[in-house]
Formats: structure tokens, C-alpha cells, sequence
């Protein structure tokens, strides 16, 4: 299986402080990855760096191509959804429909105007009439309208109400993926995302803090509840990290045996959230 | 191609408003002008006696002499367009790579296959093409509209209007010289062009100061320098620029022949360096000079820097 994505020594600083600090991951092809982090972690440097957004030090290949040098071709391969608000407010529907077509060689306008029936925009609609919610409805039509490898999502239902958001990944799901893609999301709303995800990139103080699949996390996280007087015993055996909720204190464990933890109360495994808290909060990874 | 024409389309639905509405707009008043002026006239003349007898005195004029007023008066009809061309082709430079990372849709553009440099092509050919052929388009046809309507005073009055303006007047010439001297314009245009990109790829806000100011320093510090140590005016930027202005191949009003009075010329009459007559082949004459060669060497630097600082730009 190729790679989509490989980074080695990665780095991008603004004056002094680095903002993306020598990192190495590697993204397969038929993934969906989350990449999530606190703000100021890096999340949005490295999305631009592989976007060919931004100049970088190390080395970068995203489908073999340096972004830096090769944007314009990359991007017949590659597509990109920033927050909501990034399309021109000028630009009316069918402009912006045209437009693409002619730059772009795997844009299709009928899956385009097939995915726009089922919402209320319309062709001489202006972006700047539409609601946020329509725009992320209009810029997701056309991007799932381009046969592409590798789709890169930036905080894409940031400023939506709850039924869009709930569309958005469900369009995604359904209509987009497959093997052949790969799907790389930043999110501060790892809720919505975290059923939807295979593989989980946590980065803190723009180093990585964790990269694992999520079948991993299932195998090897593992979350115990238990009453006050049990606590220091599960305190003893070296949780990562530590929290009460309603009178009972959770446990988070990493690589310990499943029926040790049963033996003191409830064990089942962690949501990203609760994952994410534990590795920020100074556990190591 | 393909690509290219497709940005270019994309610069002009951006920009309708400067692009097609602005000329349009001038269009108008040039019509309205016109039509408030005949209403004037019928309202306290209802016999036309004032109108035939200005009619009658320019038409029992020597041929030579109509047919030079009427190719001047054509050849400078063009200036309010011109003036305005020339606004609107400095505002959308300035903008031309600052807007769209003030509103962030350079996310959107770069997340397409157009490469930075076909983009800045793009942009240039805009202000050197279409805004200068949009603006001679709707000059003509306001022209055609005004000369038709003209005509009609001179039918009523009972005269004949094709030996007064069609047959007299060069009309198509003077239109053909206008359409030359606008992309003329552009190439001897370039290295302004080139600079208004540069700093709408590089100001971080406000661009119109960041285009401005730093030339009215250097040039306000060189004459203040000149001024101490010889207590003269020498040459300084504001005189370059001048020059550059005044050589231009624009049809600008001024004293094109001695003594003759005001007629259309090429740029402002107040230089030697180049002939002011308005021809092609002074036109061209500018365009493979010295000057323009210069000029050239300018516009490169600024595209490369522009084209550079575009490469990396983003959202901010």
C-alpha cells in the first residue's frame, strides 16, 4: 500500500518559535485521519505545508510531489475545504461551477448540480445571499464533485448548526469515500468525527503526541471507573491519567491486561475526547 | 490556455462593476450631456435659428479646417473614458492580490490546479487587455450613438449630416489610433502595473498606502538632499515619473502643434524627448526606447517579487 502522505523532519517556523517542530508521519491511502490539537499546536501549519500553502524545512511528499514546488499540479489530486467562509462572496453559483470546470480536469458538473438538487442553492444564487450552512453545502458539492486522492479538511463544520454538521460527514461518508481516497480532518469537534475516523494524529506544541489507527486505541486504551476506596489501588498500577465524575474516579490505562482492570470495576474503551485530555495533560504517548 | 482564459473571465465577473459598469456609466452622461444640451437650446430657440446658423457656419468652413476639428475632437472624446481607465486599472492592480487574502477565498483559489504565475498573468492581461478593450468598446459605441443622434439635429434642421461629420470627419481612424493608444499604454504602463502588483501581493493592509508613499519619500528625501548640497532642483523621482507621464503614448489633451491651440497629443507636449503627434508610429517609437527598455528591466524585478511573495502567500 503507497503512502499519500510522508513527512520526515518536518518543520515550519515563524521567526523564532516553531510552530511545527520535526515531525515524521505517514499517511496510507484509504484513510480517514484526524488530526487533532490543542489551538496553536501546529494542526493548521502542517495542513498548509502539505497544501503547498506555506514554505517549510524537512522533507514533505504528498503523492510523490513536493507541495512546495508542485502546488497547481498536486491539486488535480488533491482537494481542500477550509473553514466555511473561503468562498469568494462575489462569485455567483454558476460561476464558481464553470470556473472550476474549466481548471480543473476531474471536476464533473453533473455529480456537481446531482449533489446541489437535494439543497436550496441555486445556480444564481450569489455566495454572499447564501447561509453558512449552504455555503459548506455548495463548497462540499464541489469538491466531491472532483475525482480526487486525497481530500484535506480544515475545521470544515466550524460555525455550522448541528444539522449541517450531522450532513456534512454523513455526504462524506456515503458519497465520497473509498479505498482508493484518503481523508485527512482537523477538528476541534472530535465528537462528530471521532466514529467516522481509522486513524488518530494527536499533536501538542506542534510535536506529535500520538499516532496510532483507532483499532490500536481500542486494543491498547483502556478506561476503568471505579469507587473512592478502590482508587488508590488502581492509582497504584500506573494510570495515565486520572479524573472523577460524580463521586467515581476513571482510570486511564494504556497496555494493561483487560482482566486486571475488570477486577475493580467498569472497563471500557476511551472516546477520543477523553483520550485526547489524558496524552495533552502530560501523559506520554 | 484554456486555464488562462478561464481566469481571465474569472478577473472580469470580479471586477463587472469597474470593468463594464464604469464605462457604461460615462457612456451615459456623454448621451445625457448631449441631449440636455440640444433641450437647452430648442427651449429658448424653438425656431433652431442659433442651431442653423452655428450648423450653416461650420459646414460653409474650409474642409481642411472641418476635418481637422472633428479628427481632434474625436481623437480627445476619448478622455474622460481614458481618465477612468486609468482609475480603475490602478485600483484593481492594487487589489488584484490583496482582496482575496483579506477575505480569505485565496483558500479556495490555490486549493485549484492554477499555478501563481498563470494566476499573476492572468491579473496583468486583465489590466493590460480587457479593461482598455471593454472601456474602447463602450467608447465607440457611445460615439456612434452621440454621432446618430447629432446627425438627426442636423437632418431636422435641414442639412445634410454626412458631409457635415461622416464624410468630413476620419471617425474610424481616430477610434483606431484611441483602441492603439490604450494597449500602447499598457506595455509603456508596465512597470507601474508591475509595481501596483508587487505591493498588493506584499501590504499587509491598506495597499493604496503602501503603493504610494514609499515613492513620495525617496523622492521627497532626494530633492531635500539635492536642495542642500547645491541649493537647486535637479532631477528627482517625481520628476522621472513626470516624464514617464508626459512621454506616454495616452491621447492626452494639450498643444500638439505650435501655436495652433489645443489638440489632441501623445502624453503632454512638454517634453522633446519623443514626438508627440498622435501616430502609430510615435507610439512605437516609445515602446522600443530606451525608456521602455528600462522600464521592462523595473516590471520584471517587481513580477518576480510579486509572483514570489504570492507563492507563499495565505489567508491572514
Amino acid at each position: 500500500m503507497t503512502n499519500v502522505i510522508e513527512a520526515r523532519g518536518l518543520t515550519k517556523r515563524y521567526g523564532r518559535t516553531k510552530a511545527v517542530d520535526h515531525i515524521d508521519f505517514e499517511i496510507p491511502a484509504g484513510r480517514i485521519v484526524g488530526l487533532i490539537g490543542p489551538n496553536g499546536a501546529g494542526k493548521t501549519s502542517a495542513l498548509k505545508a502539505i497544501l503547498g500553502l506555506t514554505t517549510f524545512e524537512g522533507d514533505l511528499r504528498v503523492l510523490g510531489k513536493n507541495p512546495s514546488v508542485d502546488r497547481a499540479a498536486l491539486m488535480e489530486d488533491v482537494c481542500f475545504i477550509a473553514d466555511v467562509a473561503v468562498l469568494p462572496r462575489w462569485a455567483r453559483v454558476w460561476q464558481l461551477i464553470e470556473f472550476t470546470e474549466k481548471i480543473h480536469p476531474r471536476f464533473s458538473r453533473e455529480k456537481c448540480l446531482q449533489y446541489l438538487k437535494h439543497t436550496k442553492v441555486t445556480l444564481d444564487h450569489k455566495v454572499k445571499q447564501l447561509s453558512k450552512g449552504m455555503v459548506a453545502q455548495l463548497h462540499l458539492a464541489i469538491v466531491m464533485a472532483i475525482d480526487a486522492r486525497l481530500l484535506v479538511l480544515d475545521e470544515p463544520t466550524l460555525g455550522l448548526d448541528i444539522l449541517y454538521r450531522k450532513e456534512f460527514y454523513t455526504n462524506l461518508l456515503n458519497d465520497y469515500f473509498d479505498e482508493q481516497r484518503s481523508i485527512l480532518i482537523t477538528t476541534h469537534q472530535v465528537e462528530e468525527v471521532e466514529h467516522i475516523l481509522s486513524d488518530l494524529i494527536f499533536i501538542q506544541e506542534g510535536r506529535i503526541a500520538l499516532d496510532c489507527t483507532m483499532e490500536e486505541v481500542q486494543e491498547r486504551y483502556m478506561e476503568l471507573m471505579v469507587p473512592p476506596e478502590k482508587a488508590e489501588t488502581a492509582r497504584a498500577m500506573n494510570p495515565l491519567f486520572e479524573r472523577v465524575m460524580f463521586g467515581r474516579h476513571i482510570f486511564l490505562f494504556k497496555d494493561v491486561a483487560r482482566d486486571q482492570l475488570e477486577s475493580l470495576g467498569e472497563v471500557r474503551t476511551p472516546n477520543v475526547a477523553d483520550l485526547f485530555v489524558a496524552t495533552m495533560s502530560g501523559g506520554e504517548s | 490556455m484554456k486555464r488562462l482564459l478561464a481566469l481571465m473571465k474569472r478577473e472580469f465577473w470580479e471586477n463587472k462593476g469597474a470593468f463594464r459598469t464604469t464605462p457604461i456609466a460615462i457612456g451615459i452622461i456623454y448621451v445625457l450631456g448631449l441631449l440636455m444640451a440640444v433641450i437647452t437650446t430648442v427651449y429658448f430657440d424653438n425656431e433652431f435659428h442659433t442651431l442653423k446658423d452655428a450648423i450653416r457656419f461650420i459646414a460653409e468652413q474650409d474642409e481642411g479646417i472641418r476635418t481637422r476639428i472633428l479628427y481632434e475632437g474625436a481623437l480627445s472624446s476619448a478622455g474622460l473614458f481614458t481618465v477612468a481607465l486609468g482609475f480603475v486599472v490602478f485600483f484593481y492592480l492594487l487589489g488584484s492580490l490583496y482582496d482575496d487574502r483579506k477575505d480569505r477565498s485565496i483558500l479556495f483559489w490555490k486549493s485549484l490546479p492554477a499555478s501563481d504565475t498563470l494566476t499573476l498573468t492572468s491579473k496583468m492581461l486583465s489590466a493590460m487587455v480587457t479593461a482598455p478593450l471593454i472601456f474602447w468598446l463602450v467608447f465607440v459605441a457611445t460615439m456612434i450613438l452621440l454621432t446618430m443622434i447629432a446627425s438627426a439635429i442636423v437632418l431636422v434642421v435641414g442639412e445634410n449630416p454626412l458631409t457635415l461629420f461622416v464624410g468630413a470627419g476620419n471617425l474610424f481612424k481616430a477610434w483606431g489610433l484611441i483602441l492603439a493608444s490604450y494597449l500602447a499604454n499598457s506595455v509603456w504602463s508596465l512597470p507601474l502595473y508591475g509595481w501596483l502588483m508587487l505591493v498588493s501581493a506584499f501590504a499587509p493592509r491598506i495597499p493604496l498606502l503602501f503603493a504610494v508613499l514609499p515613492p513620495v519619500v525617496f523622492a521627497v528625501l532626494q530633492i531635500w538632499i539635492d536642495f542642500l548640497k547645491t541649493f537647486t532642483f535637479k532631477d528627482n523621482l517625481f520628476g522621472v515619473i513626470g516624464e514617464w507621464f508626459a512621454n506616454s503614448p495616452l491621447i492626452l489633451s494639450g498643444d500638439a502643434h505650435e501655436g495652433s491651440g489645443p489638440g489632441a497629443a501623445l502624453g503632454i507636449p512638454i517634453t522633446d524627448t519623443f514626438d508627440h503627434a498622435v501616430t502609430i508610429g510615435n507610439m512605437l517609437d516609445r515602446l522600443f526606447s530606451y525608456q521602455m527598455f528600462i522600464g521592462l528591466v523595473i516590471t520584471s524585478i517587481c513580477m518576480a517579487g510579486a509572483l514570489y511573495l504570492r507563492h507563499r502567500a495565505t489567508d491572514n
